[in-house]
């Protein structure tokens, strides 16, 4: 397995969704490449700061205006 | 689709502003926050929650329910965002493939040691989610072409699973995962870039 072999299925890898001998040929190439163990580590990393960055709440006043908004369609209706 | 929602659907169609209240408190923030992870703009991921929250009084009692409705939101979400998003900001998004890994003939990586062998994944979160690295961070995202933050938002921060998020995008599942790798790989070789050299 070569680096770019490697770094090709890591997201199966990271998401658990991958066969095991398939995972146990993926860790012995990690094993001896520091390169990918530090790939691996950031790529993990990554998805996290991503989800949370992505966790962005609807605003209050936000709520408030989409309440309004959506009062006046029924009125209309 | 529970037959709570199928009521609820069906109470807000006629009307019913209890019915459209329960609605709201169940989807709202979820519509927004998809909305706002592709649109990557708080005014038109409100414009988007409003639309959404129309077709769901106009169009959801004739909903058939063979798919829950929370995946029924999150396509008529995906797919409103991304047409907003069309002809907008374009400007702001980078070819994906100058942010991806490259490599040598061989397979291994190409780029100096330093660069390949960078792990700043020991960095705390309320580091890299402060400062300039959150700057960094969301600029990333930015750049990330619209469809591709679609896939990065159902997936990573909505937790659904690949077939899921294929059903709501129209794609196949390998499609969907080839996209949230190179989602992930781009925005990886960004925060790598700054966080190896501070620049």
């Amino acid at each position: 397995m070569t680096c770019r072999d490697a770094i090709d299925i890591l997201a199966d890898y990271v998401d658990g969704a991958m066969p095991a001998e398939l995972a146990a040929e993926l860790e012995r190439h990690l094993a001896g490449c520091e390169p990918c163990r530090a790939y691996l580590a950031t790529y993990r990393k990554t998805g996290m700061l991503g989800a949370i960055a992505g966790r962005v709440d609807m605003p209050a006043e936000m709520q408030a205006r989409l309440r309004r908004f959506l009062s006046e369609q029924l009125r209309r209706a | 689709m529970s037959a709570d929602d199928r009521t609820l659907l069906t109470r807000a169609a006629m009307g019913d502003g209890e019915a459209l209240e329960a609605l709201m408190s169940r989807y709202a923030s979820r519509i927004y926050r998809l909305a706002y992870g592709i649109t990557r703009s708080a005014p038109d991921a409100e414009e988007v929650v409003q639309d959404v929250f129309l077709q769901i009084v106009n169009k959801g009692a004739g909903f058939e329910g063979r798919a829950a409705l929370g995946s029924w939101i999150y396509r008529i979400t995906t797919n409103v965002s991304l047409n907003k998003r069309r002809g907008k900001r374009r400007e702001l998004e980078t070819p994906l493939d100058e942010l991806l890994p490259t490599f040598l003939p061989d397979g291994h990586r190409a780029g100096d040691r330093a660069f390949v062998v960078a792990d700043w994944s020991s960095t705390p979160d309320r580091e890299l989610l402060a400062g300039e690295s959150r700057r960094l961070l969301e600029a990333a995202i930015d750049r990330l072409p619209a469809h591709y933050r679609a896939v990065l938002v159902l997936r990573d921060v909505e937790e659904l699973s690949n077939e899921e998020v294929a059903e709501i995008v129209g794609d196949t599942v390998a499609a969907v995962k080839t996209r949230l790798h190179r989602a992930r790989m781009a925005l990886r070789e960004q925060l790598t870039r700054y966080l190896r050299t501070g620049a």
